[in-house]
C-alpha cells in the first residue's frame, strides 16, 4: 500500500536486471522497509517472459503474496544480437517487447483492478515516433506496445489504477554499448530520475529527456526525403 | 440495504484515498446478510465517521460496512449505564446522557466519533491520567464475527481486549454497554496557564494531574521551538450554564480551492496569537470544553489537497530527552505545527494494540509537503522505538511495518486471537495491509 506521502510499499520490477528499471526503483524516495520484488531471468521470481504459462503463474503468485503498489515493466530487446539473423532478431523483439509485454500488462492490470489501486510504468521508446531505416524493426515493437499502453491507460480511468508511459531516447547503457551515441543521449541514472518524476507527475507520457517531446513533433512533420537524410546514421 | 458501486473514500488527513464499495446497514439482520454474502477476496471493514487520520478506515477494492444507522441509545439512569448501538456518536451520547445529569467518563477531543470507532481505536481524552481510555468504562461489547455468529464479549474475555484497539479487524461491533458518571451540572471549571518552554509545561502538568480531572497542554512548535504553550486544567463544574443551539457544529471552512495554508510563516503568526490570547479562568459549557476541534467543520481542509499527517506518540516519563531530539529535527526542517498537544497518560489496558500507556504523549500535525519530513520521521521512529516509545496507529500514515511489532510487542498474541475470531480473513483494511497487521 502507498503510505501517506504517496510512496509505494511494494514494488515489482519486471526485467529485474534492466539498468533503467533498477535505476528507477532505487531512486524512489528512500524507505528501508519497501519491498522490491525482482522478476526476470533471475531474482525473486524467475520468469522467461516469452513463456505464456509462466507469465500467468508468476503474476498470480506476485499478487497473491500481497498488494502491489507499482509495477515497472522494463523488459526489452533491441534486436541487435549479432548471433541471430535480422529476421530472428525481429521475431525475438516482437515476442519480448510486444507480445509478452502486452500479455503481462493484461494480467497485471486485471489483478490491479481487483486491488482498486496501483501504478504500472511502461518503458516505451523514442523509436516509436516514426520509422527510421536503421531502427524501424525495434521501433515497430515499441510502437505497438505504446499504442496498447495508451489504450489500456484510458480504460483504467476510474478503476484506481494508473498506467504511465516513459519514452526514453538514447540511454547510455549496456544495451546500447558500442552504438554511436545519438543526440540528447542521457545516462541510466538520469533516465531513472525521469522515471521517478513521471510517477510523481502522473502524466500519461513522460519523455526522457523532456526535450524529446519537441524533437518528436519535428520528426513527425519532416517530409520523407528530409527525414530519410537525417535518419541515416 | 444497498451495496454501492466503488466510491472514493479518504481518511481525515486527506492524504490517503481508496476505492471501496459501501454497504449501509440499518439492522443487525442486514449486517449478517452482508457477512454471509461476502464473496470478495478484498473483504469487509466496519467503519464509522472516518475520523481516523490515515488508512485505518479504508479498504481498497473491498467493502466498507457503514454502521451509522445502528444508533439506538438506552440509558438506565439508576444503574448509570447506557446501551448504545455502534453508530451512536460521542456527541449523541453526551446529549442524551446530559438529560439525565450523566456523562461518559472518557471522551476524545472530537465528538464526531462513533461507539464502534471509540472501541476500535480505544480512544482517550484529557482525563486519561485519572480515568484511563474508553474501554475502561465498557461493560460488554456485542460483536458479529465472520462466521455469522454474534458474541457478547466481557473484560474477562481475551477477545474483548483483542477488539479494543483492534481497528475493526476482529468483527463488526454492533452494540455495547458503558458506565456513565454523574454530573452536578453541564459545565467545566477551567484554569489556563501560559508556560515559557517544554520543561515548564511538563512540570506544571506533572504537578496538576492529581487535582484536576482534565489536563492537557497546547504546545507551540514553531518559531524557536522552545515548546512554550498553554496548559489547560479543568474539573467538572457545579454551575449550570446555557448551551447554545441544538448541538449543531459551528461554521464550516469555505472551499479554498485545494490550496494549503499551513506554512511556517502562517503557523508562526497563528501560534503567536494563540499563545497570547486571554487565558480562560472560569466556568465554560462542558461540550465546548471537551470538543474544541468541533468548532469548525471540515477544518482538515485547511491543509489543502495534498493533505496532512498527524504524528502521535507516547514516551515513558524520564525519557523526555527524546523531545529535544524531535524539536531539533523539526527546527532544522522548518516544519511548523499549529496543533501540538501534550498530555500525561495514566494506566494502560490489557489490550495488545491499545496505544495509551503511562508517560507523555505528544501529537503534531504537518502538511505532507514539508521537504524532508518523510525521511526525518523514519529516522525519528527508530529513536522513538529505541527509547521504548510507540506511535498511535489510528493517527498513523507512514510508520514502517517492521517497527510495529517493536512498538506493540503483544501483536503476535493479538494476531493469534484475531485469527481464531476470523479464520477466513474476512476483515481487511488498507492499514492492515500496509502495516502487515494480520
Amino acid at each position: 500500500m502507498l503510505n501517506g506521502f504517496k510512496n509505494p510499499g511494494r514494488v515489482a520490477l519486471i526485467g529485474g536486471q534492466s539498468e533503467i528499471g533498477l535505476s528507477i526503483v532505487t531512486q524512489l524516495p528512500e524507505d528501508k522497509s519497501r519491498e522490491i520484488v525482482l522478476i526476470g531471468r533471475s531474482g525473486d521470481y524467475v520468469l522467461d517472459v516469452t513463456d505464456k504459462a509462466a507469465r500467468e503463474r508468476v503474476i498470480g503468485e506476485l499478487f497473491d503474496a500481497g498488494d502491489v503498489d507499482l509495477v515497472v515493466i522494463a523488459v526489452g530487446l533491441l534486436g541487435n544480437d549479432s548471433k541471430l539473423s535480422t529476421t530472428e532478431n525481429l521475431l525475438a523483439a516482437i515476442d519480448v517487447n510486444f507480445l509478452s509485454t502486452v500479455h503481462l500488462l493484461e494480467l497485471i492490470s486485471d489483478r490491479m483492478k481487483q486491488q482498486a489501486h496501483g501504478t504500472i510504468l511502461v518503458i516505451s521508446s523514442f523509436a516509436q515516433v516514426r520509422p527510421r531505416d536503421d531502427n524501424f524493426r525495434y521501433g515497430s515493437t515499441k510502437a505497438g506496445l505504446d499504442f496498447y499502453a495508451r489504450g489500456l491507460a484510458s480504460t483504467l480511468k476510474g478503476s484506481g489504477v494508473t498506467l504511465i508511459i516513459l519514452r526514453p531516447g538514447f540511454v547510455k547503457s549496456k544495451m546500447t554499448e558500442g552504438m554511436e551515441i545519438a543526440p540528447f543521449a542521457i545516462t541510466v541514472q538520469e533516465c531513472g530520475k525521469y522515471g521517478v518524476a513521471a510517477l510523481k507527475s502522473r502524466d500519461l507520457v513522460t519523455w526522457a529527456p523532456s526535450i524529446l517531446k519537441y524533437v518528436a513533433l519535428i520528426f513527425k512533420s519532416l517530409p520523407p526525403s528530409v527525414f530519410r537524410k537525417i535518419s541515416h546514421r | 440495504m444497498l451495496i454501492t458501486d466503488p466510491v472514493l473514500v479518504t481518511g481525515w488527513g486527506r492524504n490517503f484515498s481508496s476505492l471501496s464499495k459501501r454497504a449501509s446497514i440499518a439492522t443487525i439482520a442486514q449486517a449478517q446478510e452482508v457477512v454471509a454474502h461476502a464473496a470478495d477476496t478484498r473483504g469487509l471493514l466496519p467503519v464509522g465517521l472516518h475520523r481516523s487520520y490515515g488508512d485505518s478506515a479504508l479498504n481498497s477494492g473491498g467493502v466498507l460496512v457503514d454502521l451509522s444507522a445502528l444508533n439506538g441509545i438506552e440509558i438506565d439512569s439508576v444503574a448509570r449505564t447506557a446501551i448504545v448501538g455502534a453508530g451512536v456518536t460521542i456527541r449523541e451520547l453526551e446529549s442524551s446522557a446530559l438529560q439525565h445529569s450523566l456523562f461518559p467518563p472518557v471522551v476524545p477531543g472530537t465528538g464526531f466519533v462513533t461507539m464502534g470507532g471509540a472501541i476500535a481505536s480505544d480512544i482517550h481524552g484529557k482525563s486519561h491520567h485519572k480515568t484511563g481510555s474508553f474501554s475502561r468504562c465498557v461493560n460488554w461489547i456485542k460483536v458479529l464475527l465472520s462466521s455469522g455468529e454474534i458474541v457478547q464479549l466481557f473484560p474477562s474475555d481475551q477477545e474483548f481486549w483483542a477488539t479494543v484497539g483492534g481497528l475493526g479487524l476482529t468483527g463488526i461491533i454492533l452494540e455495547l454497554e458503558l458506565n456513565l458518571r454523574e454530573l452536578s451540572s453541564n459545565s467545566a471549571d477551567v484554569k489556563e496557564f501560559r508556560v515559557k518552554d517544554l520543561s515548564a509545561m511538563i512540570d506544571l502538568l506533572g504537578r496538576s494531574d492529581k487535582d484536576y480531572e482534565h489536563t492537557v497542554a497546547w504546545i507551540d512548535l514553531s518559531g524557536d521551538y522552545r515548546g512554550r504553550g498553554v496548559v489547560s486544567l479543568g474539573n467538572y463544574g457545579s454551575e449550570q450554564v446555557k448551551i447554545r443551539g441544538g448541538g449543531s457544529s459551528g461554521p464550516s471552512l469555505p472551499s479554498i480551492g485545494g490550496a494549503n495554508f499551513i506554512t511556517p510563516l502562517t503557523v508562526k503568526a497563528f501560534n503567536e496569537v494563540w499563545f497570547r490570547k486571554p487565558l480562560k479562568h472560569g466556568t465554560v459549557a462542558l461540550n465546548k470544553y471537551m470538543h474544541p476541534l468541533d468548532g469548525v467543520s471540515n477544518w482538515n481542509r485547511i491543509y489543502g489537497d495534498a493533505g496532512f499527517l498527524q504524528y502521535q506518540f507516547v514516551i515513558d516519563e524520564g525519557r523526555e530527552e527524546i523531545f529535544e531530539k524531535l524539536f531539533a529535527g523539526l527546527r532544522s526542517l522548518k516544519a511548523a505545527s499549529f496543533l501540538g498537544v501534550l498530555k500525561k497518560f495514566g494506566e494502560a489496558t490489557p489490550a495488545p494494540l491499545s496505544f495509551p500507556r503511562p508517560g507523555w504523549t505528544l501529537t503534531l500535525d504537518y502538511p505532507t509537503t514539508v521537504p524532508g519530513l518523510e525521511r526525518f520521521l523514519q529516522g525519528f521512529d527508530e529513536e522513538l522505538v529505541a527509547a521504548g516509545g510507540r506511535i498511535y496507529l489510528i493517527k498513523d500514515s507512514r510508520v514502517s511495518h517492521s517497527l510495529v511489532p517493536l512498538m506493540y510487542p503483544e501483536i503476535e498474541k493479538w494476531r493469534t486471537i484475531r485469527s481464531t475470531m476470523d479464520p477466513t480473513g474476512l476483515w481487511q483494511s488498507d492499514q492492515a495491509r500496509r502495516l502487515r497487521l494480520c
